[in-house]
């Protein structure tokens, strides 16, 4: 289970997040969506302690960190119970698809080369990718990239999985490939959290939708219940925008 | 005086036995002064307090003074020093046992230091801070992810004006002449005057050096080419 408490987080004088609170159950996916610089990447950042929080607390399975007195420690901690799937892939680029995999692996939880390298093409082939083992990054589509890369998250095994908006940098026919992906992962029963912008992806994916808007959370609910019957007013304004036929043409 | 151009190979033949000391000054120099500038770029770049304004002021200062006056202030600076030490803390040291390319070593790392440190720097500021997050978020320590993830990806970004300085450092050692070490520089210009043949002596030396620095551009092109395996393809 992850539990965010009374999480907030200021870029100077701007406060980003005004106190998340946010339960995440074991196997649930949970979709965060939101408009531009509503919190939601940040958020996301938080939980991996990409960004540092000012105060709040993340509570990860039986681990626990107070943002207030967080040590060098307990980040590493945290981050080995979490792995994330970024927006622009950021795969090692000296580094081939089947090293970017088990480097954690081999890094991070010490397993032995011969062992990491057999479940890296593993979960390489999981992700479609069997055939390009050897291939760097510069050599992968986006699509193949970003696949590669949420290999690299499940080599670990963490107790969450965290997208930021996987999709958003791809050509939008890459963009099946790895919902497809994603999807399949899903119904393992791997914990995720995604921020995404992909209105029909959260609502058959997700088991819980949370929707984000300066800083707060605004509503969350089961999909059919957000997305069907928006309660709040800013929500439903959010979501009318990806419901309605557009009154332009290009 | 007419030109002799078979003392050119004369010349060349005897001016082999100064190449160890023109080569071991250059490398002790890069050496060193890749270690500095790997601490001096680190700290200016995560803004330590204090050694990074210290590591600026280095910089700054020996970037903006000639190599051999470096060269002349430690020769001269340095004795002074030591001796100083010496008599205040009873040491029993003295500056007469410093053998003369120690000075030659110790003000050519300095001088490297400080370019290098601009070539390291450049290097880490090209690699994307995409990557360092990615080697955090799979749990790798900052040391884990700059030794594994940030540093391999900055040396090859910085491999051209790393050869650059190598090149550089290689050319600059003939200033050690001046504090008397026998470089190849220097050993052409004994073979010069006991011969009376200066053209072909330094022509001689010209092409050993050109030779040198032939093999450091091959180098630096194979290991470019490991590195284009990865590089091609341009977005990464």
């Amino acid at each position: 289970m992850i539990k965010l408490s009374g999480i907030h987080k200021s870029f100077g004088r701007h406060e980003v997040l005004k106190g998340i609170d946010l339960t995440v159950n074991k196997g649930e996916v949970v979709a965060i969506l939101g408009p531009s610089g509503s919190g939601k990447t940040t958020l996301l950042r938080c939980i991996n302690y990409l960004e540092k929080p000012n105060d709040g607390e993340i509570r990860i399975g039986d681990f626990a960190l107070n943002a207030k007195h967080a040590g060098k420690k307990d980040i590493y901690s945290l981050r080995q119970r979490s792995a994330m799937v970024f927006q622009q892939y950021n795969l090692f680029s000296h580094k081939t698809a089947l090293e970017n995999v088990i480097e954690g692996l081999i890094v991070v939880k010490k397993i032995g080369k011969e062992e990491a390298r057999k479940r890296g093409i593993e979960l390489l082939e999981k992700v479609g990718l069997g055939a390009k083992l050897d291939a760097y990054p510069s050599q992968l589509s986006g699509g193949q990239q970003q696949r590669v890369g949420i290999a690299r998250a499940l080599a670990l095994e963490p107790e969450v999985i965290l997208f930021d908006e996987p999709t958003s940098a791809l050509d939008p026919e890459l963009v099946g490939e790895v919902l497809a992906v994603i999807r399949r992962i899903a119904k393992e029963g791997i914990t995720m959290i995604i921020v995404t912008h992909e209105m029909g992806f959260a609502q058959d994916v997700a088991n819980h939708v949370v929707f984000m808007d300066g800083g707060v959370v605004v509503e969350e609910g089961p999909p059919a219940e957000l997305f069907g019957n928006p309660q709040e007013e800013r929500t439903k304004q959010f979501l009318k925008r990806f419901s309605t036929e557009p009154s332009y043409s290009i | 005086m007419k030109l002799d151009p078979s003392f050119i190979w004369t010349a060349f033949l005897q001016l082999w036995s100064a190449v160890p000391t023109t080569l071991l000054i250059t490398l002790v120099s890069v050496s060193v002064g890749f270690v500095i500038g790997v601490i001096t770029a680190l700290a200016r770049i995560y803004r330590i307090p204090v050694l990074s304004q210290l590591s600026s002021g280095y910089v700054t200062f020996i970037r903006g003074t000639p190599m051999l006056t470096h060269l002349l202030l430690i020769y001269f600076g340095l004795p002074m020093l030591v001796d100083g030490l010496s008599a205040q803390f009873d040491l029993g040291w003295n500056s007469a046992k410093i053998p003369m390319i120690g000075f030659a070593y110790i003000s050519f790392s300095i001088t490297a230091g400080a370019y290098l440190s601009e070539v390291v720097r450049s290097g880490l500021l090209a690699v994307d801070r995409g990557q360092m997050e990615a080697a955090w978020s799979i749990g790798m320590t900052t040391p884990q992810a700059l030794r594994r993830i940030v540093f391999p990806q900055a040396l090859a970004a910085s491999l051209p004006n790393l050869s650059n300085s190598v090149i550089g450092m290689l050319h600059g050692s003939t200033l050690a002449f001046t504090v008397s070490v026998v470089d190849l520089n220097a050993k052409a210009q004994i073979v010069a005057s006991t011969n009376w043949k200066f053209f072909e002596s330094y022509v001689a030396a010209a092409l050993i050096f050109w030779g040198l620095t032939i093999l450091i551009e091959r180098f630096t092109g194979l290991i470019e080419r490991r590195i284009r395996v990865y590089s091609k393809g341009g977005v990464a």
